[in-house]
């Protein structure tokens, strides 16, 4: 690509990274912020006014005389508390989930005994039907770790399907488009931002989770892994310390374009008017006022450049990312 | 090979029944609301002077409850708190149970009635898909076509195209419902351009001969069909275009360009079909995310499709419609699955060989 010339890279990064900084600070700052009118009490002398008409309103006002730049502050508070939380979460729930999945596989065994505690407590945990019968199953299983403990024998050990479950999970996540899947479950669910949160990580920890396992069965089988093994380390701790931060290597690239993606989602679903309250501000629901007021192009064309903005920044952020990568050994 | 791909459609198949059935078992959360929403004047009951007493209401939502199969509990196991003991206890109800009754009836091919309407939801699945295939069908198609041509362009002369890319790049970034909302703000506004019809596909189809019909419903499938096919035309081509160019640094293509082939038919005869096997499950993945798509372009130009029905049963917690439309779109992928393990078993005679 001519025009991505090594100095334009370069200046296209640093443009990513001041807007994405300056969009981070104002949804911080969001509520101490000088701004003429609070986004949520409508001007009703100003209705749908052009920027710079009205005094104050600065962006004009959408048809329910709410001010646009207000609202533009407090949706992006909305998005940053919204996508980069369920970013991170998603990506570090993929990095445990495809971690775990890819150096341990189906192969690794876990003692009876264990089986039994871990069962009876969490059955009883759970409160299934008749809760004592957990507490009995538990006892048995301590007493037989004790038993066992004190001959100093070998347990018997039952596999623990590890990547099968994880897989079977991501895949069975992956079969319906994310969107579909989230407006679905946004009904059944309610509509809070901590719901919508869970929801979003639940519904995107799927990738992150196939990067890292994938990267996790090509370091699995690396010297390192092999010495930190025969030096004695424990097989939680070489997974720990030594080959899961090799593993997380693709997250690098792939965490600002799952932020761009969430982005993309949460304001889709805002238009949609599906999944946030309507009285939180968000650039989606704004952007959806203007198929009332088809000559306000002002509520239309701010966010949607504030969106557009955010996403292509991600992107080249990613992309930087993973030329720099290209060029390490 | 046939082996791995009925495992593979297997898989895929538990996974669209898991997830049925869990949006199935989450709809007890606000089953309330959805039977609220569900009597034919939930609205004009609670606000008109006029309305029934709350006693009324309370007959009426317990008839719509036994009507619709409701007052059943919910699956074979329930668990009730006792409010002074704090004692939980569980129940087995037995096959008398919705999810039992729903899994039954799907079996059979009854896959329910809609609590808002009444009607069967196959019905109303069927109809809106009858109007949604056409219009992500044709998206698609439109969509591969030009992604094949742009890729191949790209590839060929990489340098000269550095515009093309970044307008790319940029449509990459754009999220569907922005396409679509600038499209209709631009071509379908009577103050900028009015070349096309904004809303009202229905309302076109009275009095008017076959023909007019046939033309008044391709104007109004333009713009939803250019939104679509312009969201999903940028990751397909810059996909392929990357795939192509990968091909022809390879060895094989510095000998075809040495025998003195055109750098056409190189890309045509040699680097094509090797370049065409990672875009293949892009293009299987595009028949269920255009059904996603079609959510959004739906709502935005106000079409009857599956899209616009699913949202409006997500807003009015149509669990059964809900439901059905998922099965419907696990379906869809599991059609595309098969699809392009056959296109795999075509395009690579590596994969034939080793089955």
């Amino acid at each position: 690509m001519a025009l991505l010339t090594p100095a334009f890279r370069r200046w296209s990064q640093w443009l990513a990274v001041l807007w994405l900084g300056v969009v981070v600070l104002v949804a911080a700052l969001a509520p101490v912020l000088p701004l003429p009118y609070p986004p949520n009490s409508p001007d009703l002398a100003n209705i749908a006014t052009p920027p710079l008409e009205a005094v104050g309103h600065w962006l004009g006002t959408d048809p329910q005389g709410r001010d646009v730049l207000s609202i533009l502050v407090f949706g992006a508070r909305t998005a940053v508390l919204l996508t980069l939380p369920a970013a991170v979460l998603a990506a570090v729930l993929g990095a445990l989930a495809g971690g775990a999945a890819g150096f341990w596989g189906n192969a690794t065994r876990l003692a009876v005994p264990y089986w039994l505690l871990g069962g009876g407590v969490g059955w009883w945990a759970l409160q299934l039907p008749v809760p004592l019968l957990g507490l009995v199953v538990a006892a048995v299983g301590l007493g037989m770790a004790l038993l066992f403990g004190v001959r100093k024998q070998r347990f018997p050990s039952w596999p623990i399907p590890l990547n099968a479950v994880v897989v079977g999970a991501a895949t069975t996540l992956d079969t319906v488009p994310r969107l579909v899947l989230v407006v679905a479950m946004a009904a059944g669910t309610g509509v809070s931002i901590p719901g919508l949160l869970v929801l979003l990580t639940l519904t995107s920890w799927p990738l992150p989770a196939r990067l890292v396992r994938a990267q996790m069965l090509r370091v699995r089988t690396l010297p390192f892994v092999e010495a930190a093994q025969a030096a004695g380390i424990s097989p939680q701790r070489v997974w720990m310390r030594h080959a899961l931060p090799h593993a997380l290597q693709p997250l690098r690239t792939s965490l600002p374009l799952s932020v761009a993606g969430l982005l993309g989602l949460e304001s889709t679903l805002s238009f949609l008017g599906i999944g946030l309250a309507p009285d939180v501000a968000s650039w989606g629901r704004l952007m959806a006022t203007i198929r009332n007021e088809p000559s306000a192009w002002w509520a239309f064309v701010f966010p949607a450049l504030c969106l557009i903005i955010s996403i292509i920044s991600l992107n080249s952020l990613s992309r930087h990312r993973a030329a720099q990568e290209k060029l390490l050994p | 090979m046939v082996g791995v791909a009925l495992r593979r459609l297997a898989q895929t198949g538990l996974a669209v029944w898991a997830l049925a059935s869990v949006v199935f078992l989450l709809s007890y959360r606000d089953i309330d609301a959805a039977v609220r929403l569900a009597l034919p004047d939930a609205t004009e009951a609670t606000a008109g002077p006029g309305a029934g007493s709350a006693a009324d209401q309370a007959t009426q939502q317990a008839a719509l409850r036994q009507r619709l199969g409701l007052d059943l509990p919910l699956f074979y196991l329930s668990r009730t708190t006792d409010p002074q003991l704090h004692w939980v206890k569980w129940r087995w109800n037995g096959a008398h149970n919705q999810y039992h009754h729903w899994a039954m009836g799907l079996a059979r091919g009854n896959w329910g009635v809609s609590f808002r309407t009444g009607e069967a939801v196959t019905a109303r699945l069927g109809r809106a898909l009858s109007f949604t295939l056409p219009l992500t069908g044709t998206a698609a198609f439109l969509a591969v076509l030009c992604a094949f041509g742009l890729g191949q362009r790209l590839a060929r002369r990489p340098r000269g195209h550095s515009l093309l890319q970044a307008a790319l790049v940029v449509l990459h970034a754009l999220p569907l419902f922005v396409v679509a909302l600038a499209l209709l703000l631009t071509l379908a506004n009577p103050e900028v351009v009015a070349w096309f019809p904004a809303y009202g596909l229905q309302a076109a189809d009275a009095g008017l001969d076959t023909w007019s019909q046939a033309g008044q419903y391709a104007l109004h499938l333009v713009l939803p069909v250019a939104a679509l096919t312009l969201t999903a035309l940028p990751e397909l081509t810059l996909h392929l275009s990357g795939a192509l160019t990968r091909e022809l640094r390879s060895d094989y293509a510095t000998t075809a360009r040495a025998k003195g082939l055109t750098e056409q038919a190189i890309i045509r005869h040699h680097a094509l079909r090797n370049a065409l096997l990672p875009t293949i499950t892009l293009i299987a993945e595009l028949l269920p995310a255009l059904v996603a798509g079609a959510v959004v372009v739906e709502v935005v130009f106000a079409l009857p499709g599956m899209g616009r029905l699913l949202a409006d049963a997500a807003a009015a917690r149509d669990y059964p419609v809900l439901v059905g439309g998922i099965l419907l779109i696990g379906a869809a992928r599991l059609l595309a699955l098969l699809l392009a393990d056959l296109v795999y078993f075509w395009a690579d005679p590596r994969i034939r060989w080793h089955s």
